[in-house]
């Protein structure tokens, strides 16, 4: 008799095309995620630096379910240090960002530099009190044994990369040369310029936003906003491609006239060429010339990141899980510094269609837990990911699972199920 | 020109090679005695909320209690992280056994 909760779990098929619910709704497998994905061997996005451009800025962000602290010292260094008092444990920052000359915690006033060393403990020489010193910490206490968890850092093209692990691989390693080139694309050195946030909690397992950029065949489907107004046409010139382990991934687009000059629809039912956007900003492409062709290339850098770029708008999208069911997502809007006000608009405009209350973003988060909500019901079925076969392989097509195929062949190996 | 000058204290209660916080005209300030001489600076660290005369002097070194910055008594000098802002330091007269110091 088969089990509506089995306990035994055994991987459905020889592949990645099916894909078990309990890979989705286990708190063991999710700490292992934690420990192997987002804890070591990996490198984990943390901000950019125009978020802390001046000494002692700093900004909280989250690695995995560890907040940890992105900040500049005062030799204009940037560091990463763990959110974790090194006295009694706690999460002593709270503050989202600001600027700080050292790290103290509230409890016991522990003092720490912007690098994380502890500077100084308090009464650590004890207390006088009628010319005798009471207490204070023991004669083999070494402030250099207890500062707070420094990571290793990584920055590229003014983006900042984090990992507790000190043995990890080289950022240009982790990303592989083909993933290594879409995002130089976007960060070429130009400054940046952050123009706003956006924060949204999804009941849903981390994964599947993953997955969701991941699926180039859902967008014309989905988003009927897309597809009402000739944005995502499954027409559309397009490509796929991965690193060499199949865990990044790039979804290459180049957007056809629009309209109904073109003879394809393209299998989309919800076309309506008589509808127009009241603000045509919202649609209408300026290329710009670092796009060297493409007018949207959405990049996956697993775990926990996603480059945006669609058309004109350009953000990072960060992936903060909190359980094996739920995640934070974070929106960072940015320009460059060398745009035009009215540039600076556009993508302002243009970020309407993404985030929590997105045009079209706002659809992802929906059919994200809508989907944790089937797999937390039988979890002992599977879903199928077999659009374009069972293979996996870069395509010069949307109409492919592959890239999840690619994702779950990677994450089998260094999961070990 | 004249000081304002104001005693602060008999010097025969400031203890040898040590430190001792006293009131002046409503300020907190630490005195200290370093190889008979005596010095004077604000009591309260630049730093975190503590009184430097709870610390421990050595030599011409003041260090606070609560995050173990360092101050050079004579100068005011910072010394060391996590300090960094200077003390203010007062000149300092001994007359008919008393200590000055000048407030202006």
């Amino acid at each position: 008799m088969s089990s509506a909760f089995p306990a035994a779990h055994e991987w459905p098929a020889e592949g990645t095309h099916r894909v078990p619910f309990w890979a989705y709704t286990r708190d063991d497998l999710y700490r292992k995620e934690l420990e192997r994905f987002f804890y070591a061997g990996h490198w984990c996005y943390v901000g950019l630096e125009a978020e802390i451009p001046n000494p002692g800025d700093f900004r909280r962000t989250v690695i995995g379910e560890r907040s940890v602290i992105m900040v500049r010292d005062a030799d204009g260094a940037i560091n990463v240090v763990e959110n974790v008092c090194a006295h009694r444990g706690l999460r002593f920052c709270r503050e989202r960002h600001g600027n700080r000359k050292d790290f103290l915690c509230p409890y016991h006033q522990w003092n720490y530099s912007l690098k994380g060393e502890l500077q100084g403990v308090p009464f650590r020489r004890g207390v006088k009190q009628d010319g005798k010193v009471n207490g204070g910490m023991p004669k083999d206490f070494r402030v250099e044994e207890h500062g707070l968890t420094r990571l290793k850092v990584a920055r590229r093209g003014g983006v900042v990369f984090a990992a507790f692990d000190h043995e990890v691989e080289p950022l240009e390693d982790f990303l592989g040369p083909t993933i290594l080139a879409y995002f130089d694309r976007v960060f070429d050195g130009r400054e940046l310029t952050v123009l706003g946030y956006r924060r949204q909690r999804i009941p849903g397992n981390w994964k599947l936003m993953q997955e969701n950029i991941k699926d180039p065949y859902h967008p014309g489907l989905l988003h009927t906003w897309f597809s009402t107004f000739g944005l995502w046409r499954a027409d559309n010139k397009s490509e796929l491609k991965m690193d060499a382990r199949h865990r990044h991934a790039a979804m290459i687009s180049t957007r056809g006239q629009g309209g109904k000059n073109e003879e394809v629809v393209g299998g989309v039912d919800s076309f309506k060429d008589h509808m127009q956007v009241n603000d045509p900003r919202l649609l209408d492409i300026v290329p710009e010339p670092w796009w060297g062709g493409p007018t949207a290339v959405m990049t996956t850098i697993f775990p926990s990141l996603i480059v945006q770029q669609q058309v004109n708008s350009v953000s990072m999208r960060h992936i903060q899980p909190n359980g094996h069911g739920s995640f934070d997502f974070v929106w960072t809007h940015f320009g460059f510094a060398e745009d035009s006000e009215e540039m600076q608009q556009r993508r302002l405009i243009q970020a309407n269609l993404f985030g929590p209350a997105g045009f079209v973003s706002a659809d992802d988060g929906e059919v994200i837990e809508w989907s944790q909500e089937g797999f937390e019901q039988k979890p002992a079925h599977r879903t199928l990911i077999e659009m374009g076969g069972h293979e996996i392989g870069d395509t010069d097509h949307m109409v492919t699972e592959t890239l999840i195929r690619g994702m779950y062949a990677y994450w089998r190996q260094v999961m070990g199920e | 020109m004249p000081g304002n000058w104001i005693a602060a204290l008999a010097l025969e209660a400031l203890p040898e090679a040590d430190v001792i916080g006293v009131s002046v005209e409503g300020r907190d300030i630490a005195l200290y005695e370093v190889d008979g001489e005596v010095y004077a600076s604000d009591n309260i660290c630049t730093h975190g909320h503590a009184r430097l005369s709870d610390g421990f002097l050595e030599g011409r070194q003041i260090e606070c209690p609560l995050h173990q910055g360092k101050f050079d008594v004579c100068s005011g000098r910072a010394l060391c992280a996590p300090l960094t802002e200077d003390i203010r330091t007062y000149p300092v007269k001994i007359e008919d056994g008393r200590v000055f110091i000048d407030m202006s």
